[in-house]
């Protein structure tokens, strides 16, 4: 996903560069209502949000069996989250994960991954050792196609072949990451914005510009889905007390499409099951659980802890496709390819 | 004759007839004609929670302006060619000169076609310098080339209004979202203070406001790369939209724009257009993910096969 990045990068910068400054500066945002509630009487979930934590989708494989670090173990990745972040602030955080540094990089800009993982805040640790909490182990239940798929994926990440529009990713096309990791996922911002207005509540996810504008039934049994299938399905919500759920159905199939995660993909029977509690004032409990037969032998919960950004956070307009000089030179770089076989 | 306190009663009854008459004529006229500014000062906008006038709802124009914000007769396609010479050649020199669909879009017929339309420009006039008369006119020839429409590119403001798609407004406390369905492009309308934009932008840098029921947004930081419809008209990256979107009915908005762009224009300009809600059982806002949509008509001759054809592309 390397050019993706590139021509993200240039047209984000300006972007993350006031989103920066942002964070410094005091709200100038009406304060909320001390109930937590929108003028007519939701619980308000509004505000611009990011996944911050260190914790992984899936259970890294020496931490097998556990669910929880020690004591000691989480002070051990204070200290590290500590010292990346003083690296990434230093400009040499690359060479800390794997990647080139600034200083060794051979092109000049080059430094887009180093730029695009910069949180400008420190990631927060915790004593879980994985987002999925079902199944127990912590993994991503693929079945044996989904499994292949996910390798021949992370094979071809980068690095092709890509002999036509359709070989890159939904996201080096500019279509989407799909819906199901939207809410935390996300390198280039991972941030989303909840509108709330009476009887809708809407996402804006910054990458992308995905936008899911969904209408609030008055209760679980009142939420009846459309017929139209779309890529980010059909979405309706409605509120289990303080706790907004959303239950999405009627996805299209895209699974003939290449994904960066193949977890992500759409399918018309990936069915989506999402509760949004507010736990404090800047803490989104998010649970998501997955079902869906043409990727997954059984149904998936991950359950993510999102922060609300200051007040005065924006989201920016992300012009993906109409700045996507990557594709035809990529195309282009694939011809050449060809030629010299 | 009437007289007295019978004949008092009488009159008052006529008067009172006639005032009840008057006003049906009047609600009537509201029903059957476009409400006009007399309409909107006498209808009250129902009110948000939080007392605001209440602008929610699916909303979309029902004009041609998408076509051509300026006046204009019916014709056979966007993209014309002119027909072949008339004079000495057999068969042809009785018919009138006319221009003929391009080829890239004969295949429509009728469904290429471009309604007439009476615009939506006060005064009809477009007050281009010299120059920007003369790319506007280019861009008409070019239409088919250069209208970031057909490539799926965010359609700006404010031609996604009144694109032939609905769009959304949704109404929080300090945040107004316009929701449109073209290529799934969203305005964030900031009603309180907000830092400025940090780059040029497709869909512009919106900050709102109440003056008494009228929202007006003042939208800035545009790229010069939008138009404001299929006939070519464009702008700078100077470009200044004042809007204003006012209720003046149950069902309709007047929607009234001021153009501001000193590096085309010799002065501001205007127009002016009613939207309509859509009243429509379950009407939402859905997915029009057109990138998908174009990527054979931008994509498809560049790589080393072309998907359309499973030709490999020479």
């Amino acid at each position: 996903m390397p050019y993706r990045r590139l021509i993200l990068a240039v047209l984000a910068t300006a972007g993350a560069i006031a989103l920066a400054a942002c964070y410094g500066s005091a709200s100038q945002r009406t304060p909320a209502p001390a109930s937590g509630r929108t003028a007519w009487g939701d619980p308000d979930l509004q505000g611009v949000w990011r996944y911050e934590g260190a914790i992984p989708l899936e259970r890294p494989a020496q931490l097998a069996g556990r669910a929880t670090l020690t004591a000691q173990e989480v002070a051990a990745r204070q200290q590290l989250e500590k010292e990346q972040e003083e690296k990434r602030l230093a400009g040499s955080e690359g060479a800390a994960v794997g990647r080139r540094s600034i200083a060794e990089s051979p092109i000049r800009g080059n430094e887009y991954n180093s730029f695009w993982q910069d949180h400008g805040r420190p990631r927060q640790v915790s004593d879980r050792t994985s987002l999925i909490v079902d199944p127990p182990d912590g993994q991503l239940p693929f079945t044996a196609d989904a499994k292949k798929a996910a390798q021949r994926s992370t094979a071809r990440y980068g690095v092709g072949p890509f002999e036509s529009y359709l070989d890159p990713d939904t996201g080096e096309r500019c279509l989407t990451d799909g819906v199901t990791g939207m809410m935390w996922q996300g390198p280039n911002g991972g941030h989303n914005r909840i509108v709330q207005s009476p009887g809708f509540v809407t996402i804006l996810h910054e990458e992308y510009r995905d936008r899911r504008v969904i209408p609030i039934a008055a209760s679980a049994s009142a939420a009846q889905h459309g017929n139209i299938r779309q890529w980010f399905g059909d979405s309706v919500g409605h509120w289990d007390g303080d706790t907004l759920v959303i239950d999405t159905t009627n996805f299209i199939d895209r699974t003939n499409y290449e994904w960066a995660d193949i977890w992500t993909r759409a399918s018309e029977s990936l069915h989506l099951i999402e509760r949004f509690k507010r736990i404090d004032s800047t803490t989104l409990e998010y649970t998501i659980t997955v079902a869906d037969p043409a990727t997954f032998t059984g149904p998936w919960t991950a359950v993510i802890p999102i922060t609300k950004l200051p007040d005065d956070t924006q989201i920016y307009e992300y012009a993906c496709h109409e700045g996507n000089y990557a594709m035809p030179n990529l195309l282009r770089g694939g011809r050449t390819d060809a030629g010299k076989k | 004759m009437i007289r007295g306190r019978w004949g008092s009663i009488v009159m008052r009854v006529a008067a009172w007839v006639a005032i009840i008459v008057a006003s049906a004529v009047a609600g009537a006229a509201v029903w059957t004609h476009v409400p006009q500014t007399s309409a909107a000062e006498t209808y009250q906008a129902p009110r948000t929670a939080a007392g605001a006038p209440d602008l929610n709802g699916i909303w979309q124009a029902l004009n041609t302006a998408n076509y051509d914000v300026q006046a204009h007769a019916a014709r056979p396609a966007l993209a014309l060619i002119p027909a072949a010479p008339r004079s000495g050649t057999p068969g042809l020199t009785r018919a009138t000169h006319v221009e003929l669909p391009a080829p890239a879009v004969r295949a429509l017929g009728a469904v290429g076609g471009v309604p007439a339309g009476a615009g939506v420009v006060e005064g009809n006039e477009i007050p281009y310098q010299p120059w920007a008369l003369a790319k506007k006119k280019e861009n008409a020839e070019h239409w088919l080339e250069r209208d970031p429409e057909i490539k799926c590119f965010m359609p700006g403001v404010p031609r996604a209004t009144y694109m032939p798609y609905p769009f959304q407004i949704l109404q929080s406390t300090n945040t107004i979202l316009m929701a449109y369905e073209f290529a799934g492009a969203t305005r964030t309308i900031h009603m309180n203070k907000v830092g400025d934009s940090p780059s040029p932008t497709w869909m512009g840098w919106s900050r709102g406001r109440w003056e008494g029921d009228t929202l007006v947004v003042d939208v800035t930081d545009f790229n010069e790369d939008t138009w404001f419809d299929r006939a070519g008209n464009f702008h700078s990256d100077a470009l200044h939209v004042v809007e204003r979107y006012s209720r003046v009915g149950p069902d309709h908005l007047m929607y009234e724009i001021t153009i501001d762009d000193p590096k085309v224009f010799t002065r501001t300009w205007k127009m002016r257009m009613p939207l309509y809600r859509r009243l429509d059982a379950d009407a939402r806002i859905r997915e029009y993910k057109c990138v998908e949509f174009v990527e054979q008509l931008m994509y498809g001759n560049l790589g080393v096969v072309d998907p359309a054809t499973g030709t490999i592309n020479k």
